[in-house]
């Protein structure tokens, strides 16, 4: 078998594919020569993507794929490319739901489609790059310029808000992230490299772990987003375009979940335990208070935006509870709630597209008049309500299992957070498809078109494979946690 | 012929002092389009004797890799500042042969200031340069905002000179001597340094602050960067910076490098209030030459931490960071001097709006510059920042890594609203920017520049450090 240098090929492929897209002639809001280029890009590079799962050995729980370069000019400060278990899911999942936008923007037209498919491309090199970096500068490096291409979606093509919200998620993502910049250069002086897998045989004073973990969570609790630092989060949602929140959602919340796997957890762990607790209350809350904000939402986009606070607040609680299923639980959450989040805003983007307005007071009776869209929007709904056979109902369930071990009150309270999903998501599935049709949407739509039916087909074949297999993925996983909670030392409350 | 390149720019610069009168057609074209000439056959010269280490007229001056590279960035600043005042649309007051016949003098000053070897000898080249700069300041005489910065430019110079004389008395008077290798032996050889000396040392590093405009000395830059004409603002804010900043780097590290203890708190002070003055007192600014101002103190301050530790790598860190400030800073110089509507200069952020629409080359390349100036990776500005930050961890100062990550935070949002209003405000009335051909070129070889430090900063790496090993040499 020939050692395909296969990340490096899914950083650069997009790269190049950019250049065909910035060269294609713009003539119009349409732009299919740009729209051809970037599904040619971005289907070869899933397609591509796809030789990691079928290559993985699932018994080596290190990273594996490696490529070196040297690109600075310390001999400890490479640009490092690898996966292991943990990050090799989310490599797949971020080329998918790149795909999946590329798709469902391909009958649009907006305005300066070439730079907005560019921007979309751009974002998958980076993602791809942030997932695979196994270097603390190439991951700062990747994690950081992910900001570019998005503020430039959320700002360009946004709502009504799109500068403040633009303003607002950079800004909070900065701040959160320069602390960590603080945090990999004292790693760095402290033991002479930024090599992932070489930092895990170190340990450092229980003082100094402390301020680090601070200075790394402070980053990835507003990625996550964790109450109370979610702020930024409704706001971008609701302003950003439809591809704009999926990618948003779908997969750039889970930046932060990863960061904390790999991070926090993997480094830190004294500081990990001593923070468990604080960890714990600000997911309760995040769970219960956020859904309490959900129901009364009157803003679909808003709704589910709100929502995913709640959804990643079991991610933060399955994480910390350091023990298999918890972990299990959390990854299962993440792609979950990367593909039915996904899913949801997709198909407000088609709603909204159909009727331009987003206040779930204009709705009601929708199923009459796009039948084909409320079927899948009721089976992305059970999916976020977390019911059996889906997708959601595994992270929940293994979530809830695992920190039912480590404290029973958190899993009390956090279960609240499954009923309380299930009365916003069947309200706003009740307000917005059933009962008679509201008198603002009267006007005759068209059923879904060929590329939205394909996109949710997908997505709900997705979901539904997940939750009733979900060894499928976490198969992959399981060795490389293994690693991470024989390392974390037993816990003791 | 070791000072060949500075003959070369005198007898060059004089030549063409008694040539200019006599030029029928557009003699400021002709004398500019020599003087680029000029420049760049100086800078064929430094190049040739770069890695050459020589003290010359006993001691007066010295030519290192260090000075070398300095001269080569300032020559190449100024000769793209002819090369701008060449390409885009002028006032008619600034269309006079002596124009770039000023930048000339000022240069060779910067030249011989970043040579110099004796307290005395760099007060003779700075006075060459500032006075200098005051006339180009003052150039556009019909306009009133022109003649108040001149003045203010000028009343705040003087009052730096003073200073700075008043500093080397007192090390003269203590020391018996104003050369640097004298000042260093001296203090080697005392056991307590004596109060005097760091007095003298105090007054001098105020007067340096005066001229790189370190807050708390800063309050001139914005008012001085407003009213002067804009490329006279795009000089200033690059070519004197380089050779002030390194005349204060080989003051510190070389002559007064045994008391690093005394120094190191004076300019962690000022590289503080610098960036925090730099990044907060941008934020409500409406002109973008103001705005360029407090930029210039917030990147200065962030300069001056890399000096701190006093290392080699400090010194690498600052060199790096000194060619990217100097091409990104150009590069949104040459855009403002393109911001013209109806032939009258426009400064204002508004007119930029909607820029995106119309140029849409510009505004990319804009983009990566702003954005790299912002230092969000992967862009060169992050590696820049990213090096000092190092430099300033290493040296277990994390209180004053932290204020200067937060006010990069702060910073990155005067950044932003420029890029908000390129590419997100819809356009109102549009710039007759459109006209230029090699302003559009020059930005795509700013922003080109930009991504190869990204892709290969190998080079510029080595490149810094063999200079930085070159002024430790001299210890």
């Amino acid at each position: 078998m020939i050692n395909l240098p296969i990340l490096p090929i899914l950083i650069c492929l997009p790269l190049i594919g950019l250049i065909f897209i910035l060269m294609s002639p713009e003539n119009d809001d349409f732009s299919l020569q740009s729209k051809k280029s970037a599904i040619w890009t971005s289907l070869s590079n899933f397609v591509l993507s796809l030789y990691l799962p079928f290559q993985f050995n699932k018994d080596i729980p290190h990273f594996q794929f490696v490529n070196s370069f040297n690109w600075f000019n310390s001999e400890n400060l490479k640009l490092t490319l690898g996966v292991d278990g943990i990050s090799m899911p989310f490599v797949v999942l971020s080329t998918f739901l790149i795909l999946l936008c590329v798709i469902f923007i391909y009958p649009q037209k907006k305005k300066n489609m070439r730079m907005y498919l560019a921007s979309f491309i751009l974002l998958e090199s980076f993602l791809v790059g942030t997932f695979s970096a196994i270097d603390l500068f190439s991951f700062y490096i990747f994690f950081e310029s992910i900001l570019i291409p998005m503020y430039l979606i959320i700002g360009f093509w946004g709502g009504d808000r799109r500068v403040y919200s633009a303003y607002k998620f950079f800004l909070y993502t900065l701040l959160g992230s320069v602390l960590m910049l603080i945090a990999i250069i004292f790693l760095y002086q402290e033991f002479g490299t930024t090599s992932i897998a070489r930092l895990l045989d170190y340990s450092l004073p229980f003082y100094i772990q402390v301020w680090l973990w601070l200075a790394f969570f402070a980053s990835f609790a507003v990625k996550v987003p964790m109450w109370p630092f979610h702020t930024w989060l409704p706001d971008a949602h609701v302003e950003a375009p439809t591809e704009g929140s999926v990618i948003l959602a779908g997969i750039l919340l889970k930046l932060g979940g990863y960061g904390f796997i790999r991070f926090n957890l993997s480094f830190l762990p004294d500081a990990s335990i001593f923070f468990t607790p604080f960890i714990y209350f600000l997911s309760v809350v995040a769970i219960i208070y956020t859904s309490l904000i959900a129901i009364v939402q009157k803003d679909i986009k808003k709704l589910i935006a709100y929502s995913s606070v709640a959804h990643m607040g079991f991610v933060t609680i399955g994480i910390f509870s350091a023990n298999l299923q918890g972990l299990h639980g959390a990854i299962i959450q993440m792609i979950s709630h990367g593909i039915i989040s996904a899913a949801l805003f997709f198909c407000i983007g088609s709603i909204y597209e159909r009727y331009k307005t987003k206040q779930i007071s204009n709705f009601g009776g929708l199923g009459l008049k796009i039948p084909k869209l409320s079927i899948f929007f009721l089976i992305f709904t059970l999916g976020a309500i977390g019911f059996p056979g889906t997708s959601g109902f595994v992270g929940e369930f293994l979530t809830l299992i695992s920190v039912y071990s480590r404290s029973t009150l958190v899993a009390f309270l956090s279960a609240f957070g499954v009923i309380l999903a299930a009365t916003y998501m069947l309200l706003l599935y009740k307000n917005v498809f059933l009962g008679p049709v509201n008198s603002s949407i009267e006007k005759k739509a068209i059923d879904l078109n060929f590329n939205e039916l394909f996109t949710f087909l997908v997505l709900s074949l997705m979901i539904l494979i997940i939750g009733i297999k979900p060894n499928f993925i976490l198969s992959y996983t399981t060795s490389s946690l293994d690693r991470i909670i024989t390392l974390y030392p037993i816990t003791i409350f | 012929m070791i000072i060949l390149p500075e003959i070369i720019l005198s007898i060059g610069f004089l030549i063409l002092l008694c040539f200019s009168p006599f030029v029928k057609n557009q003699p400021y074209r002709i004398i500019a389009y020599l003087s680029l000439f000029l420049i760049f056959i100086t800078q064929f010269f430094v190049v040739k004797d770069i890695f050459i280490f020589e003290e010359i007229f006993g001691g007066f001056f010295i030519v290192d890799s260090f000075g070398s590279f300095l001269k080569l960035i300032i020559l190449i600043s100024a000769g793209l500042i002819v090369f701008f005042y060449l390409i885009v649309k002028n006032e008619d007051s600034l269309k006079r042969p002596e124009f770039p016949l000023v930048i000339l003098i000022s240069t060779i000053g910067m030249m011989l200031m970043v040579s110099a070897n004796n307290l005395l000898s760099l007060f003779v080249s700075i006075e060459l340069q500032s006075l200098a700069l005051y006339v180009l300041v003052s150039f556009s005489k019909e306009d009133i905002n022109s003649s108040e910065a001149g003045v203010k430019y000028f009343v705040i110079g003087s009052l730096s000179t003073c200073i700075f004389l008043f500093g080397s008395s007192l090390i003269y008077g203590l020391v018996g001597s104003t050369d640097f290798s004298t000042i260093s032996n001296y203090m080697t050889n005392q056991s307590s340094i004596s109060m005097v000396l760091i007095l003298g040392l105090i007054f001098i590093l105020v007067s340096i602050s005066l001229k790189i405009s370190a807050a708390p000395f800063h309050m001139w830059t914005p008012d001085v960067y407003q009213g002067a004409p804009t490329i006279v603002t795009a000089f200033l804010s690059t070519a004197p910076k380089v050779a002030v900043f390194g005349i204060l780097i080989r003051l510190l590290v070389f002559p007064f490098g045994e008391i690093i203890v005394d120094w190191g708190k004076i300019v962690i002070i000022l590289s503080v209030t610098s960036m925090v003055i730099g990044s907060l007192g941008a934020i409500m600014q409406s002109d973008i030459k103001r705005l360029m101002a407090y930029s210039t103190i917030n990147h200065v301050g962030f300069m001056l931490m890399g000096l701190v530790p006093g290392s080699e790598d400090g010194i690498t860190a600052i060199s790096i960071y000194l060619i990217l400030y100097i091409t990104m800073n150009l590069a949104v110089f040459l855009l403002i001097l393109n911001m013209q509507r109806d032939q009258i200069n426009v400064t204002n952020i508004k007119d930029l709006s909607g820029l995106y629409k119309s140029e849409p080359v510009m505004a990319g390349c804009l983009a990566i510059i702003l954005f790299s100036m912002a230092g969000i990776p992967p862009l060169a500005g992050f590696i820049g920042k990213l090096l000092i930050l190092n430099v300033v961890i290493d040296s277990n100062l994390f209180f004053l890594a932290t204020i200067a990550v937060l006010t990069s935070v702060i910073a990155a949002f005067y950044y932003l609203r420029l890029i908000k209003s390129i590419f997100f405000d819809p356009p109102t009335e549009e710039l007759d920017i459109l006209t230029n051909n090699q302003s559009k070129l020059l930005m795509i070889v700013f922003a080109a520049f930009n991504l190869t430090v990204v892709l290969y900063p190998k080079f510029f790496l080595n490149l810094s450090a063999s200079i930085a090993l070159s002024l430790f040499a001299l210890k």
